[in-house]
């Protein structure tokens, strides 16, 4: 069966929209870390989602995570690494989001004596 | 003006490459790996024994791997022909390549095929060492990468550039040679290429003989010999379709 030549740009324009609206059945988070504490009100929780230059691989979202370890109010952190994504569980009677924030955009020392931002928060959605 | 096949062609890999540049500068919400569909092939072994994408790849590598492996089914490497910016890349670094030389050095049929075999090694050795270390070890020599990172993480410096430069070249020798030898996605496309239901086709009975369409075919696919392009390489560009001087001698037909 003969059909017309402009078949296959067609052809090729859906798989790649198709491509792109079936990653939602793939989302796997890179990282998932609960750092919650006795006295967190796990009923107050919200959730917030940044956007975060410098989250780019497992390394690096692991380290990003690891930032929060000690932050009262940060529950969980949900990190997407090809999304340069963090979700944020938060108690917002503890902490904030510019508090959140401002501790991402912190400068980091290394052990060579140096400092360095590492991350920057593109967005909150 | 009529509008050939090869307008529409270059014109999607365009738009394409425009998007690529856009994500590759730092706008959008993506890295512009996000969008490798071999980036799906290097992770579907730790998402199946792990639960994880490997390294810095993620859902949208995999789904647009999957789309493209039932584009495949339908129409061969199209994706190749129509969409990626390094099938461009060999494409016309052959065309230049077939100006600057007086009379281009042909590969022998036999040493092509064997030198064809060289994508399916460089697929497991990939495969293998990225299932196996959590890294993107292809990162280094991947022109992909290289070329929208600007050289950046993982890639190995003069070794690298040296890659880059070697793929270049050998494209102005040997038309595509990246895509017939070294391409690891080809190896990939290549059993579902095989079953593409649309093919070009040539009408035997009005066909000249004229061998304009094998000399047109990046791939140097004998399009003049053969009724139907069933041919693994084939992907679709219809550059053959377009240099036909005959109507209808040449189309694009569903054929099993």
């Amino acid at each position: 069966m003969r059909v017309s030549r402009f078949i296959i740009p067609v052809l090729v324009v859906v798989a790649l929209l198709v491509g792109y609206s079936l990653r939602l059945a793939f989302t796997q988070p890179t990282t998932n870390i609960s750092y919650a504490r006795t006295g967190d009100t796990i009923e107050n929780a919200q959730q917030a989602t940044f956007i975060v230059e410098g989250v780019k691989c497992k390394g690096t979202a692991s380290f990003f995570s690891s930032l929060y370890e000690d932050t009262p109010g940060v529950i969980a952190i949900e990190t997407f690494a090809s999304e340069h994504k963090a979700v944020f569980t938060y108690d917002p009677d503890v902490i904030g989001i510019e508090q959140i924030k401002s501790i991402m955009e912190a400068p980091i020392d290394f052990d060579d004596g140096t400092s360095e931002q590492v991350f920057r928060c593109l967005a909150v959605e | 003006m009529t509008v050939t096949n090869r307008h529409i062609r270059y014109t999607l890999l365009l738009v394409i490459i425009g998007l690529l540049v856009y994500l590759a500068l730092g706008y959008g919400t993506r890295s512009f790996e996000a969008y490798c569909p071999f980036g799906g092939a290097e992770s579907l072994w730790g998402l199946i024994t792990q639960g994880e994408f490997t390294c810095a790849l993620g859902p949208l590598n995999l789904s647009i791997m999957l789309a493209l492996l039932g584009l495949a089914l339908l129409s061969k490497k199209s994706f190749c022909g129509w969409a990626c910016p390094i099938g461009l890349l060999g494409e016309l670094g052959g065309k230049l390549g077939g100006r600057l030389w007086r009379k281009r050095p042909k590969v022998e049929k036999r040493t092509n095929g064997y030198l064809k075999l060289l994508r399916y090694v460089i697929l497991v050795v990939v495969l293998y060492f990225t299932y196996h270390t959590g890294e993107l070890i292809l990162r280094g020599f991947d022109p992909f990468y290289l070329i929208f990172s600007g050289f950046g993480h993982g890639s190995l410096g003069w070794i690298s550039i040296a890659v880059l430069g070697g793929i270049v070249v050998a494209a102005l020798v040997v038309p595509m040679a990246f895509c017939r030898y070294l391409c690891p996605l080809g190896a990939v496309f290549d059993p579902f290429s095989r079953l593409g239901l649309l093919k070009v086709s040539r009408d035997d009975s009005s066909c000249t003989a004229c061998g304009m369409c094998t000399q047109a075919c990046p791939h140097e696919i004998g399009v003049d010999e053969i009724e139907v392009v069933r041919h693994r390489d084939c992907t679709n560009c219809l550059e053959c379709v377009d240099v036909c001087p005959e109507d209808d001698v040449l189309s694009i037909r569903a054929r099993l």
